[in-house]
């Protein structure tokens, strides 16, 4: 036997080039999250917080801030976004584990993959010269002319349909987050056991019956963790959304007006930012950004460290 | 005994999607009301064998059968066989308990509900037979509603087999069943297959040649894909006609 105990030395450098490169992140984090403090600690002490994020002041004129109308752009580009994601995403995630034929599976997989790693600059420089006009042109019109006269969900669709507006954007999103969500979906649906899978066969089940019944009930956990890490993703991404939303500070009905969320109000103005208090409250806003997508991964690992642990009993 | 033949195999031949020929030539009758039990080395083919009864190979394609099983008169290998309807005239119970995840009684009735039985006191009346046919009813009527992963492994593998019973099938398929229990558990499934018999034919797979002994009244051994030999369980563990039979049951190899 080789001594075991004596530490070589080659191992202990190895083990303190590795600490030290671990140890970095959490600096990372907590440096990050000390600049955002101090750097907006003028709006935070002028503002307080509870006035902060409901007042829907936007104005650098009269230094009167609030983090309301970016919020609320934030949460309504984000919900289109879920609400279109959601039931596409899941569909390809059944398509690939339960449907489709073994030479289909990896090609699919492939495009899911490429459409992920596309920059989200992109999906933004595409987003404007090829959805805005089809919005603006035919999707827009269209929708006021039919939904638009719907009782209750027609204020939805008030407005001048112009294309660059909160629905563009939510689709955007959505389109971002398709492959997202759908991998995500599809590695908790193959954690379903086959041999579970095969007794509701063996009990005469259809493949939709299979689906229903035991893989979405046996994968509910993951897919949920999935959807949630898909929401973080839509509530930081920026350049996709920033070339179609307008940024106009305002809280509107309609969803075919311009808006702004946090991200986009972020890029679109730190140039701009004239005085202290105007950039000390973006930088509020990025604190609150951070502060949302941290609660929404930790929900978002919480679930999934639970379908994790629930299979591995 | 009967000697009705309730499924007869007749030169059943299988081949795996990836090309290996994993069953050669089988030929066997399975005899209504009889426990036919099917023994051998791991790889033998026989778990292979089992699930060519109720097509369970058909759920990965490329996999290929050749030959026939004959059951009600017709042969349930042909292309135009309802296989929602063989599947739940031959019913299934796996290695590990597989419970679905939903309550004890949406696990019985599971299979009615694929069936269209909708009103609640047929379903109830369904459930609480089928539980009392495996066995189950007194452990679990107080907690029907209650998730099916709260019962103890032997008590989920009890469970599943009256799920498969409450669609009322005519066969059983039982894949070594006792593979994941306690000898405890497994003397009540044991006992529950000898009781079933009564009503319906049991073929069941076990590594386990004590459990083929207590509770088949034929035994298969298979050996390489191909069936050594067939016949009564007493001969076959007494004086078996093949030698390889004999080395195996004596535990010479395997």
């Amino acid at each position: 036997m080789p001594v075991l105990f004596k530490k070589n030395p080659i191992d202990v450098a190895f083990s303190i080039i590795t600490g030290l490169a671990s140890l970095s992140v959490l600096v990372f984090i907590i440096g990050i999250l000390y600049v955002l403090f101090t750097e907006s600690s003028p709006a935070i002490e002028k503002f307080g917080v509870m006035k902060f994020l409901t007042s829907t002041d936007w104005d650098p004129v009269r230094e009167s801030f609030g983090a309301a109308t970016s919020l609320y752009g934030t949460a309504v580009a984000t919900a289109i976004a879920l609400f279109i994601a959601i039931p596409v995403a899941i569909g390809i995630a059944v398509f690939i584990t339960e449907i489709s034929p073994d030479f289909l599976k990896s090609p699919i997989g492939i495009a899911i993959e490429l459409l992920a790693a596309i920059p989200s600059i992109i999906y933004g420089m595409w987003g404007l010269f090829v959805l805005v006009p089809i919005m603006a042109d035919y999707i827009e019109p269209a929708l006021q002319s039919t939904l638009g006269n719907v009782p209750l969900i027609g204020i939805l669709f008030e407005g001048t349909p112009m294309g660059i507006d909160l629905l563009t954007a939510g689709i955007i999103l959505s389109i971002m987050i398709i492959p997202f969500t759908a991998s995500i979906s599809r590695d908790a649906f193959n954690l379903t056991p086959e041999i579970v899978k095969e007794s509701a066969y063996a009990l005469g089940a259809t493949k939709w019956e299979v689906v229903k019944n035991v893989v979405i009930p046996y994968s509910k956990l993951g897919v949920f963790g999935g959807i949630v890490l898909s929401l973080g993703r839509a509530l930081g991404e920026t350049m996709a959304v920033a070339f179609v939303l307008g940024n106009n500070h305002q809280i509107t009905t309609s969803l075919l007006d311009a808006a702004a969320t946090i991200t986009v109000t972020l890029a679109n103005e730190f140039t701009e930012a004239d005085s202290d208090i105007y950039l000390a409250s973006l930088f509020y806003l990025a604190l609150i950004l951070f502060v949302l997508s941290f609660i929404t991964l930790a929900i978002a690992k919480f679930f999934l460290l639970k379908a994790e642990r629930k299979f591995s009993r | 005994m009967n000697d009705t033949v309730e499924i007869e195999v007749k030169r059943l031949g299988f081949y795996y999607s990836g090309g290996t020929h994993a069953l050669k030539e089988i030929s066997l009758p399975a005899y209504k009301n009889n426990v036919i039990a099917l023994i051998g080395p791991s790889g033998c083919g026989k778990t292979t064998l089992l699930r060519c009864f109720n097509r369970m190979h058909d759920l990965y394609p490329g996999n290929r059968y050749e030959g026939e099983i004959i059951f009600k008169d017709r042969d349930i290998l042909s292309k135009d066989i309802d296989l929602i309807d063989l599947r739940s005239r031959i019913g299934m119970v796996f290695q590990k308990p597989t419970p679905f995840p939903m309550s004890i009684f949406d696990n019985i009735a599971y299979g009615l509900k694929l069936r269209g039985v909708k009103t609640r006191t047929e379903l109830s009346e369904h459930v609480e037979q089928a539980l009392r046919h495996a066995a189950l009813w007194d452990e679990v009527k107080d907690k029907l509603h209650s998730s099916a992963y709260a019962l103890s492994g032997g008590q989920q593998q009890r469970l599943v087999i009256a799920r498969a019973l409450a669609v009322k099938p005519e066969v059983l398929l039982f894949d070594e069943p006792t593979s994941a229990l306690d000898p405890i558990s497994t003397a009540k499934i044991e006992e529950l297959a000898v009781n079933l018999k009564r009503e319906i034919t049991i073929i069941i797979v076990t590594h386990n040649m004590q459990q083929a002994a207590r509770i088949s009244d034929w035994t298969g051994f298979l050996m390489l894909g191909e069936l050594i030999e067939f016949d009564r369980t007493d001969k076959i563990f007494t004086n078996p006609s093949q030698k390889l039979t004999e080395d195996y049951i004596t535990g010479r190899f395997g």
